[in-house]
């Protein structure tokens, strides 16, 4: 094969694996489904999980010598698009990237790989911590004689997860383990969000929990997978703006004031153009940043990526999502109308693993610290 | 009867900081929502045996009032403190309307039931088919011996679902040669067979705002306000003055405070981007006020204000909409939650200010209607 066979042959794959997802999530209702799972509490639903496991979805990115497909974090965004589309409300990023990119990292073997691949269960991952003042702080959780003290905050589908994945710190350094949901001496604080999904706030007194992988390797694999994960939901936020460009574009087309419809307007043409424009540029950036990520293996050069590709997707998913309010008017702030449900999910989004204006700081000083080194 | 307007503005502002600060019930400062009427009941029970419930209107009614500069003041204590504006769609805008077009008998029974509150007021006049274009309406008003016989359906009517009364355009000439022409401006009362009240669920989750059907409702002659078919000139005259309402500081000012005490709460002012992003705002705000001020100024002298007033709404609005984002921003991981966040002993609730200033662009004709109006009627743009 030559070198654009391969290429256009790689493409073919993912365009095969978009349309097998697309037409799961169509055939399962669509953004109506994420509507009432919201309505019913906020959950996501196991049977989808199941669906989409036997898809290959959750093990996409995950080497074929470990159980998966092996075609990388490009065929995780383009699952990750279809999610954003409709808003589906499963764990399909934070599986792919977080838990997933932690295990396959650290401990490959592990009997909850496959359980994981195979939709069986979910797993969320704990790192962060809260300081005194609300804002994230450095991590003080601990972990001795098998059993974890302190706790973790915004910790993403920690409600209807079978377990939680706890980077915490030993002795002689940092550790990952593993606590059921239902151990002893956990207790979750629920925080709901805009998309009615909720954050967890883990405290531990003296959980017992068992140890996965240790040292500093479980740094360094904490820091790919949240890197994967921040590429990940970029992706999620594309296909999030691109429907709610599309629902927007319809609505512009047949709501009609002072006898035409409000798209015959120029302002309003304009406006739809720019955001047609954002989301195609942002489209592009984050599909580009994906591909390098694959192509990439030094962690140094792979986190800035994933930082150009999530601040470009949230800068676009709030613009889209505010301006597509506007040009509904008062029923874009209804919750009947879909676009709502859209505006709320990028609220999450953009909050989750660092905002544009965070992940443009981060990439301008990895960007700086490779000038200096060089 | 103290003539407010003759205190120095430290004093006023003296003044009523004190009475606010003295007065206002803690629990409901900084309301994220709307209140029903009874949550702030006694509140306004306390506001109304002051006399102070309409500070803008003339004192012969029952008002305080205020000339421009104090009113300005007024509305800034009122924001600096958190102090709920209540149900004040009587006090904005039928009473104002009344006290200019109505008749005295008119004036007689309305205004003191506004002051009281004993009639609690919402605004009829947007449609499914009449939103920017509101000359479009199509809800009826049929002549029927005393009484006029409505039917038709209003929607976004805020608070409906917690009003007594309504005020609304309707439209009683269908034969008029043009779309603004053959409406006329009616009071109704909601209590009776003919009015269903929908509620609608915003995107936020609240139940701010309803649909309302009217299906042969009645309502006297006696509530015409105004000359039969006028109705599109008087709303017309009222606008000026919702819009430099709309158009004031306050809502900005509010949730600027709100944004320094968080952020500085949350450490975002060690970030030197997000404090050039703060001052850019507080600064909005500033000369915002300054501008205002001009307007302000204006209605002082007595002079009416021209179609310029728009920039006002303009401005404060998409200005508040930055200073919530920016919340958002200082709130990091915390950006997508709901409900209260603490931070040291305040608690913000940013997600409410966010959904609070999203449709403050749409409501009170949309930003783009007022480009429209600033485009044509002041730069003289062909078109
Ligand atoms: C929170 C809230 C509370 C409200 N409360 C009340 C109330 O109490 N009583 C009441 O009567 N109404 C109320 N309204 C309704 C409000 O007045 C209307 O939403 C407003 O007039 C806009 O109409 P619309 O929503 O039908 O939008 P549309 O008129 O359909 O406009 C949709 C979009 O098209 C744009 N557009 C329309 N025409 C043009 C044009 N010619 N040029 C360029 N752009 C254009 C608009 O700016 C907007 O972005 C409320 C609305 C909201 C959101």
């Amino acid at each position: 094969m030559t070198q654009t066979d391969i290429l256009s042959s790689e493409q073919e794959d993912l365009r095969l694996l978009r349309e097998s997802v697309r037409t799961l999530f169509e055939r399962a209702g669509g953004s109506d489904r994420a509507r009432q799972l919201r309505d019913a509490g906020g959950g996501f639903d196991p049977e989808m999980v199941r669906e989409l496991a036997e898809a290959g979805v959750f093990g996409v990115a995950v080497p074929e010598d470990q159980g998966g497909l092996g075609m990388g974090l490009a065929a995780g965004g383009v699952i990750a698009e279809e999610v954003g589309r409709v808003i589906a409300p499963e764990p399909v990023v934070s599986t792919i990237g977080l838990s997933l990119g932690l295990l396959r990292r650290l401990c490959p073997d592990h009997p909850k790989m496959a359980q994981l691949i195979g939709g069986e269960i979910s797993l969320a991952v704990a790192w962060q911590e809260r300081g005194p003042d609300g804002a994230p702080a450095d991590a003080t959780c601990r972990y001795a004689d098998g059993k974890l003290t302190g706790g973790k905050a915004w910790v993403v589908g920690a409600i209807g997860s079978h377990g939680f994945l706890v980077v915490a710190e030993q002795d002689d350094g940092p550790v990952l383990v593993l606590a059921e949901a239902d151990a002893q001496g956990l207790v979750i604080d629920k925080r709901t969000q805009a998309d009615g999904s909720s954050l967890g706030e883990l405290s531990f007194s003296g959980t017992p929990a068992a140890e996965l992988a240790s040292s500093g390797a479980v740094l360094t694999a904490l820091a790919e997978a949240v890197a994967d994960a921040t590429a990940l939901a970029a992706a999620e936020l594309v296909g999030l703006s691109e429907r709610a460009f599309e629902i927007t574009l319809d609505y512009i087309k047949t709501r009609e004031q002072f006898d035409k419809p409000i798209g015959s307007f120029q302002v309003i043409q304009h406006r739809a153009v720019d955001l047609n424009v954002m989301c195609e540029v942002a489209q592009a950036g984050v599909r580009e940043a994906l591909a390098q990520m694959d192509s990439e293996t030094d962690p140094k050069v792979r986190a800035p990526i994933a930082s150009r590709a999530k601040a470009r997707a949230v800068t676009a998913a709030k613009k889209i999502t505010r301006d597509a309010i506007q040009l509904h008017g008062a029923v874009g702030y209804t919750d009947e109308f879909d676009i709502g449900l859209y505006l709320n999910r990028a609220l999450v989004l953009s909050a989750w693993l660092g905002d544009d204006a965070y992940h443009r700081r981060i990439w301008f000083e990895a960007r700086e610290a490779e000038g200096a080194a060089q | 009867m103290t003539d407010w307007n003759a205190m120095t503005d430290a004093e006023f502002r003296k003044e009523v900081r004190q009475f606010f600060e003295a007065e206002y019930p803690e629990e409901l400062r900084h309301l994220p929502h709307r209140p029903k009427f009874a949550e702030i009941e006694h509140w306004h029970r306390k506001l109304h045996a002051k006399g102070w419930v309409a500070p803008a209107w003339p004192a012969e009614f029952g008002g305080m009032g205020l000339n421009a500069a104090k009113l300005l003041i007024f509305y800034e204590e009122q924001q600096r403190w958190g102090v709920n504006r209540g149900r004040d769609m009587g006090v904005q805008m039928v009473g104002p309307l009344i006290i200019k077009f109505g008749t005295q008998e008119q004036k007689d029974y309305w205004l003191p039931r506004i002051l009281s509150c004993e009639d609690i007021w919402c605004q009829g006049y947007s449609e499914p088919g009449a939103g920017s274009d509101l000359a479009n309406l199509r809800t009826r008003a049929e002549i029927d011996g005393d009484d006029f016989v409505i039917n038709g359906q209003k929607i976004w009517t805020t608070m409906a679902h917690d009003a007594t009364h309504i005020f609304m355009l309707v439209r009683t000439d269908p034969d008029a040669p043009k779309k603004q022409q053959g409406i006329s401006f009616l009071l109704a009362p909601m209590d009776q067979p003919g009015v269903e009240v929908r509620t609608i669920t915003t995107l936020s989750g609240e139940t701010e705002f309803c649909e309302v059907f009217f299906d042969n409702a009645r309502t006297s002659r006696e509530n015409l306000v105004g000359e039969l078919n006028k109705g599109w000139t008087m709303a017309k005259a009222l606008l000026s003055f919702e819009r430099i309402f709309i158009g004031s500081p306050s809502l900005a000012q509010n949730a600027l405070g709100q944004l320094e005490s968080f952020a500085r709460g949350r450490g975002a002012f060690d970030d030197p981007v997000f404090r050039d992003r703060f001052a850019q705002a507080a600064l909005d705000v500033e000369d915002h006020a300054a501008l205002y001020a001009r307007f302000a100024d204006q209605l002082k002298r007595g002079e009416t204000l021209g179609a310029d007033v728009s920039m006002l709404k303009i401005w404060v609005t998409e200005c508040f909409q930055r200073i919530t984002e920016l919340m958002i921003e200082a709130a990091g991981p915390d950006g997508g939650s709901i409900g209260p966040l603490q931070v040291g002993n305040v608690s913000v609730d940013v997600l409410a200010s966010f959904y609070k200033a999203r449709p403050t662009t749409i409501y009170g004709g949309s930003n783009e209607i007022q480009r429209n109006i600033l485009s044509k009627a002041v730069l003289g743009l062909p078109g």
